[in-house]
């Protein structure tokens, strides 16, 4: 892999610490908040982080099981989160070369449309389906899952960025 | 230890799988066949129920933090809230207590006016009482989910009430929990009873999905309906049991480009807040079943003349 200037060598992802992740950012979506539009899906969030990350190790079928599962857990269409996380793990997977090449912020911007389409395949599929119109403040979800990449990049690649050979100075 | 600073076993050269596209294609195709088998053929329940009860203990572990603040929280509110809390009941009781009275003496009297008139009993509903876990967070619907389930002996299709009404009806049961559609989706709709005129007519959930309200369809702008009446339900559809309270009609509009009024309402339970409810069995799981229709041979038709 060519490294980008200015750029940290990082550690190998541990696959439990990406395990992990995931389960807590399912737990974050199943937290009885009661029914707010605008709630971003930290699933979603999670899901695209490691599929530009680590795509060998998080694909589309593990997207889509973990979308059968919010299914179940909203008592949704069947299918429908499924549906949508596979989208959205697919074009993670086709930005993930270019995306690392740019500043956090910058990479921010660019999955931005990634969670409007993976939203708007929702919101087609359940109007589609005779579900009810939930209110165009569900609008702000994508956004506020664009904003959370920057605080995904710092939590979920804190453990990658620790210390190779732990010192007095670096206990991390 | 220092730690491995690079990951060790490089990726396969040449085994990299199925492209990403073809993954997508194959894995959407799976997700529509579930979404059609969701909503045609209905084939889906045993796939739901296994993953529901394997993701019960993530979701119990979910739920704990906010059920923790918000026991907190009441304890918090304390003594005030308790003593005015106890004090409201007691006067709910006392107001009540008049009509209890009599309800005995009612109902001997109607049991012996019903024998008289060779009517048949009145159903008797049993019920349990459930708890809410949570609101489902699926924003295209209105749904709760209640911590009883097949396993508690929960029938698919039993009406769910509150305290002041009813909540609405069990549309899917999984063996730990069940999900409640609430009268307010759009899809649900229920018989009412106008108890003041005694018109019949049906209840829907509201479209639009902004409010929490419900609409009285199909009623023409002469009808005799008032703002402040209550409906109830009537009874007559097999699932309900009749006489509860189901919602109040709210505002009228006559409209003159229309045969019908648009008549909006608000149910009368808690449909979002409700805590503990109670699922009682459907009326029609006690309603006798129809008597056996005795085969009748065909009439033959009489002959005519000419055969074509």
């Amino acid at each position: 892999m060519i490294m980008r200037s200015g750029h940290q060598l990082l550690l190998p992802a541990n696959l439990l610490f990406i395990w992990g992740s995931l389960i807590a950012a399912l737990l974050l979506n199943m937290l009885p908040l009661g029914r707010v539009p605008w709630m971003p899906d930290f699933l979603a969030l999670v899901l695209v982080f490691w599929n530009v990350h680590q795509p060998r190790r998080v694909g589309i079928g593990l997207a889509f099981m973990f979308g059968l599962g919010m299914d179940v857990h909203q008592s949704s269409l069947l299918g429908q989160h499924a549906l949508s996380y596979t989208a959205l793990s697919f074009f993670a997977t086709m930005i993930h070369r270019r995306l690392l090449w740019f500043a956090v912020p910058s990479q921010a911007v660019q999955v931005l449309p990634l969670f409007a389409i993976a939203h708007a395949v929702e919101l087609l599929i359940r109007l589609v389906a005779g579900g009810m119109f939930p209110g165009w403040i569900a609008l702000l979800a994508p956004l506020v899952e664009a904003l959370l990449w920057p605080v995904a990049s710092v939590l979920l690649l804190a453990p990658q960025r620790r210390a190779p050979d732990q010192d007095a100075n670096r206990p991390l | 230890m220092p730690l491995g600073t690079l990951d060790r076993t490089p990726p396969s050269f040449f085994k990299q799988g199925p492209s990403a596209l073809s993954k997508l294609l194959f894995f959407s195709a799976l997700a529509l066949f579930l979404m059609v088998a969701d909503t045609r053929f209905r084939i889906t329940q045993p796939l739901r129920a296994t993953l529901a009860t394997a993701m019960y203990p993530v979701q119990w572990l979910a739920m704990q933090p906010v059920r923790a603040v918000k026991n907190a929280a009441e304890y918090l509110a304390g003594l005030d809230q308790a003593r005015s809390d106890a004090e409201q009941a007691a006067k709910k009781l006392a107001l009540q207590s008049l009509r209890a009275g009599q309800v005995e003496q009612l109902l001997q009297e109607n049991s012996r006016l019903r024998k008289l008139l060779a009517l048949r009993e009145q159903l008797a509903t049993s019920g349990m009482a459930a708890e809410v876990l949570y609101d489902a967070a699926d924003p295209y619907s209105r749904k709760v989910i209640i911590d009883k389930g097949l396993l508690q002996g929960v029938d698919l299709g039993s009406p769910v009430l509150d305290e002041s009404g009813v909540l609405g009806q069990v549309t899917r049961v999984h063996p730990q929990v069940s999900e409640v559609t609430l009268l307010i989706d759009r899809d649900l709709a229920i018989p009412v009873l106008n108890i003041r005129t005694g018109a019949r007519s049906v209840v829907y959930g509201d479209p639009s999905g902004s409010g929490n309200g419900l609409e009285l369809r199909f009623m023409g702008n002469n009808s005799d309906l008032q703002p402040g009446d209550l409906l109830t339900t009537s009874g007559v559809d097999g699932v309900y049991p009749p006489g509860l309270p189901v919602a109040k009609i709210s505002r009228i509009e006559r409209r003159a480009e229309s045969a019908f009024a648009k008549i909006y309402c608000v149910p009368q339970a808690l449909v979002s807040g409700a805590r503990h409810v109670m699922v009682v069995k459907p009326v029609a799981s006690q309603i006798p079943p129809r008597p056996e229709v005795e085969p009748v041979a065909p009439a033959r038709p009489a002959k005519r003349g000419t055969a074509k």
